[in-house]
């Protein structure tokens, strides 16, 4: 039915993934720390959306564990965002380098 | 062969890399709120090459609409410093991209040649109905325990956010 | 008998009164002191006389028990302890009295007679002990006494020195008598005295083990009893006051050596060497400490050194298997030799020196001191009819008898300088012309002469219980019943009785022409043979070569052990410590509290296990 090899979805999902990590790992804007978890998870969800579909057994599974998945993540990115609000009006900054509580 | 379906794939990704990618390298933040937007979009379309109907639909609007909204939000609501990256190649930097490399090299040794031989799926047909059937039989547990997830998100992110009264909590660094 | 382990209560019990009570009662101590001392007196002079017509009597409770190991305690009547308790208990109980008018006015004079109590008990426990742990408990206790005693003046430096030396040149004695006691008991599993002596008897141990031991328990000895090379604490232990000097440094401490031997005899008898080694280093004493005597100038030193010397003789005693001689000796010596200490204790109290040069002409001012005084010489210096006399002849006959030729005439010349240094001692300072003026010299109180009284006619008549004219009463007792203690009187050559005498004699003749009459010049004397007056004065350097050799011997290995310490030991701490500070440091610099690192580390170490999976085919 298609000539899209599975393993093209999963590169792709692989790519987003690895940018989103590499984003929550280096960028010193914690909005955008934030964000590139939410790439991260995105990338996810196209994994499972893709074995859905092109799986050994496919099934409708696959999609609604990504909904769930985009429910909770929403969930996360309000929080998030709420604590980053609380501690801005604490510290002042959102740079991630300065918030360095937890040092010995 | 290039079928309508395997360019429409190529454009999509395209995007979403692009979209990630300048995620990365643009210096203001509300620009990388922006670039990110294509990709949320992008992954839209791929769903819908996958046969998800709804989750493409879910995607756009809870992505595209919510998360980035919210996240404007958040950047309106802090002061932002538009030149906020550090200058220069950290050791960090470096560090973290060899191991992404490596990290994304290992994964795809196990992935570039991966096919099921699978059956043709039933997906497309009635996507929506499917989901719906699925979530309020199969999974209705989660489901209304998702809403107690959200609900407790609600309240903790009020919380949390919320001001604090009085001037004691003020100065509490 | 059975109430023999009453005697060492008293003085306990004083002591503990005296430390409990001491400051409420302050010179009525005193009293305290004496009358617990006066009990037991009483009742060692009552288990002596008990002891004369019974047999030994001997009781014993187990104390610890290890495994199959039983130690005991207990206490033991036999011939010599009685006589050693009475010794001790009698000289104990004067110099109590004595200490009285001495130490008059002294503001620690309660902590005195406790001390004092103390050392009673523990001297008369160390006689009463019937074994070798028992002994030795006691032992030390009695080195206590004797440290806390000699360091009584403890704000003056040299006494303080003088404690710790004592203590420690003991202490060297007490090893080799605890090396030895614990190799009688890894030979014989046991303390007991009896039962070692039955395994000596039996052959049951070798040869070498009894020489070995007898030895190591005659170093004990040596340590206690001052005898060569361990002698040097004694003289300066004349620090201490000079009744406490009379009790342990002269009457009974000093002689625990004497008694230790005494007591382990039949060990002794069983090894030709160790006898020799006991005679050899007891004549080669006598007769070195004596001529020390010659030219010291300090009144109480003249005695120590005395003491040191008559201390030998009876360990030469022992050693030529003279076992009756030695006790003997060590009898009339307690006597007159205390006497001998509380009369020069009676001087000083009078002129406040001890200085013999500054003295002189106190013949006349002391009416009581003098006459007593010389009855201490005269018997120390071996006139005939006083005690010293019949002691030292039994002594002089055992190492003729014996075979010691050379001993023999040693311990001669040695009575010979014991009769000389005596005079001497006795002319400079009871004849000629002050040589310094004394404010008011006046006599003792009652206190001081009484018990100087009593000693004095122990001095003279205390040689009469064994003497070759009037019956051998004493030594036929000591050696009742047990043969392994030689004969109680060994019949020797008349003539060594008449040597003796005329050496005697001839010293105090000596002594009155240069002394008493100056017919011969004592600086012409001093000069001409500078070298050996200047050796003897020096006490033959003796203290100045250990101080050379022990003491900065001791140092140089100490500040090498510094060295070590400073920088092998402390260096590879310091090391390990910086290693470890500088690893703490390094670690808690990781702690940055930046979670973007913890992230990436743990991150790192997943992607490198991905990898490591990967690479060997983890997915196939």
């Amino acid at each position: 039915m298609s000539n899209i090899p599975v393993s093209a979805f999963l590169a792709l999902a692989l790519i987003l993934f690895c940018i989103g990590l590499y984003g929550a790992l280096t960028k010193r804007n914690t909005v955008i720390v934030l964000i590139s978890i939410e790439l991260m998870l995105n990338a996810v969800n196209i994994n499972l959306v893709t074995f859905s579909k092109y799986g050994p057994a496919p099934s409708i599974n696959g999609q609604v564990f990504a909904l769930f998945a985009i429910a909770v993540a929403a969930a996360e990115a309000a929080v998030g965002l709420a604590i980053l609000i609380a501690l801005y009006r604490n510290r002042k900054t959102v740079n991630i380098d300065e918030m360095n509580q937890l040092k010995h | 062969m290039l079928s309508g379906e395997f360019i429409a794939f190529i454009a999509l990704a395209l995007a979403a890399i692009m979209g990630g990618v300048l995620l990365l390298n643009l210096t203001k933040v509300v620009h990388m709120v922006v670039a990110i937007v294509f990709t949320f979009v992008s992954i839209a379309g791929i769903y819908v090459l996958l046969s998800a109907e709804f989750l493409a639909a879910v995607q756009i609007l809870i992505y595209s609409g919510a998360i980035t909204i919210i996240m404007l939000f958040g950047i309106m609501l802090t002061k932002h410093n538009d030149e906020s990256e550090a200058k220069g190649i950290g050791w960090r930097k470096v560090f973290m991209f060899l191991g992404v490399l490596a990290f994304g090299a290992a994964v795809y040794i196990g992935i570039y040649d991966l096919d099921f031989a699978s059956e043709p799926s039933e997906l497309h047909v009635k996507n929506t109905e499917q989901i719906g059937l699925a979530l309020y039989s199969d999974y209705i547990i989660p489901f209304e325990l998702t809403s107690v997830v959200l609900l407790v998100a609600l309240v903790g992110a009020i919380i949390l956010a919320r001001k604090d009264d009085g001037g004691k909590g003020e100065d509490k660094k | 008998m059975e109430i023999a382990w009453l005697i060492p209560l008293f003085p306990l019990l004083s002591f503990l009164v005296l430390l409990l009570a001491g400051r409420r009662l302050k010179e009525a101590s005193a009293a305290a002191g004496i009358l617990l001392t006066l009990a037991s007196l009483a009742l060692s002079v009552y288990v002596l006389i008990e002891r004369l017509s019974g047999p030994t009597f001997k009781a014993e409770a187990v104390w610890l028990t290890i495994g199959d190991l039983q130690l005991t305690a207990g206490f033991e009547v036999n011939q010599l302890n009685a006589l050693m308790l009475v010794i001790v208990s009698l000289v104990s109980f004067l110099v109590h009295i004595y200490s009285k008018g001495y130490m008059h006015g002294d503001e620690r004079f309660p902590v005195y007679y406790a001390y004092l109590g103390l050392f009673t008990f523990s001297m008369l426990g160390l006689v009463l002990s019937p074994n070798l742990l028992q002994t030795y408990i006691f032992w030390e206790l009695v080195g206590l006494g004797s440290f806390l005693l000699i360091g009584f003046y403890f704000y003056k430096e040299s006494a303080k020195h003088a404690a710790m030396k004592a203590f420690i040149m003991t202490r060297i004695g007490d090893v080799g008598l605890l090396i030895g006691m614990i190799l009688l008991f890894w030979e014989t599993g046991s303390f007991e005295y009896d039962e070692i002596f039955a395994a000596v008897r039996g052959g049951e141990l070798s040869g070498t083990m009894i020489t070995l031991t007898a030895i190591l328990i005659f170093v004990g000895a040596v340590g206690k009893s001052g005898q060569f090379p361990l002698h040097t604490w004694l003289p300066d232990a004349m620090e201490g006051p000079t009744p406490v000097s009379a009790l342990i440094h002269a009457a009974t401490m000093v002689a625990a050596g004497v008694y230790l031997v005494a007591a382990t005899f039949p060990l002794f008898a069983a090894s030709e060497a160790a006898m020799m080694t006991v005679a050899i280093i007891g004549a080669f004493t006598a007769i070195f400490a004596a001529s020390i005597g010659l030219v010291q100038t300090d009144i109480k030193r003249v005695l120590a050194y005395s003491t040191v010397s008559q201390l030998g003789y009876m360990m030469l005693a022992l050693g030529s298997a003279g076992y009756v001689a030695g006790v003997f000796h060590l009898m009339t010596h307690a006597f007159f030799k205390a006497l001998l200490f509380l009369a020069a204790g009676s001087v000083i109290h009078a002129v406040h020196t001890q200085d013999i040069e500054k003295m002189g002409g106190l013949w006349k001012k002391l009416r009581f001191t003098g006459p007593l005084f010389l009855i201490g010489t005269l018997a120390i210096s071996g006139v005939p009819l006083f005690s010293g006399f019949f002691s030292k002849d039994e002594i002089l006959i055992a190492a003729w008898e014996h075979g010691n030729t050379t001993l023999f005439w040693l311990a001669v010349i040695a009575a010979f300088f014991t009769a000389f240094y005596m005079f001497r001692l006795f002319f400079m300072v009871f004849m000629g012309e002050a040589r310094s003026h004394h404010k008011a010299v006046h006599e003792s109180p009652g206190s001081m002469v009484w018990p100087m009284a009593v000693l004095g006619i122990l001095a003279i008549f205390a040689g009469y219980v064994n003497t070759p004219w009037f019956g051998t009463f004493l030594g036929d007792w000591l050696v009742e019943g047990n043969s392994a203690l030689g004969h109680g009187h060994v019949e020797g050559p008349a003539w060594i009785m008449i040597v003796a005498t005329s050496v005697s004699l001839a010293g105090i003749l000596l002594a009155y022409l240069i002394y008493g009459k100056r017919a011969i010049s004592r600086d012409g004397l001093i000069t001409s043979v500078p070298l050996t007056y200047n050796v003897l004065k020096n006490k033959y350097y003796i203290d100045e070569l250990y101080h050379y050799t022990f003491v900065y011997g001791a140092k140089a290995v100490s500040l090498f052990l510094r060295f070590i310490e400073l920088f092998l030991v402390e260096g590879i701490m310091k090391t390990v410590a910086a290693l470890v500070q500088t690893l703490g440091k390094t670690g808690s610099k990781i702690q940055s509290g930046q979670v973007q690192t913890y992230g990436a580390i743990a991150f790192a170490g997943l992607a490198v296990l991905m990898l490591i999976f990967a690479l060997t085919g983890g997915y196939l």
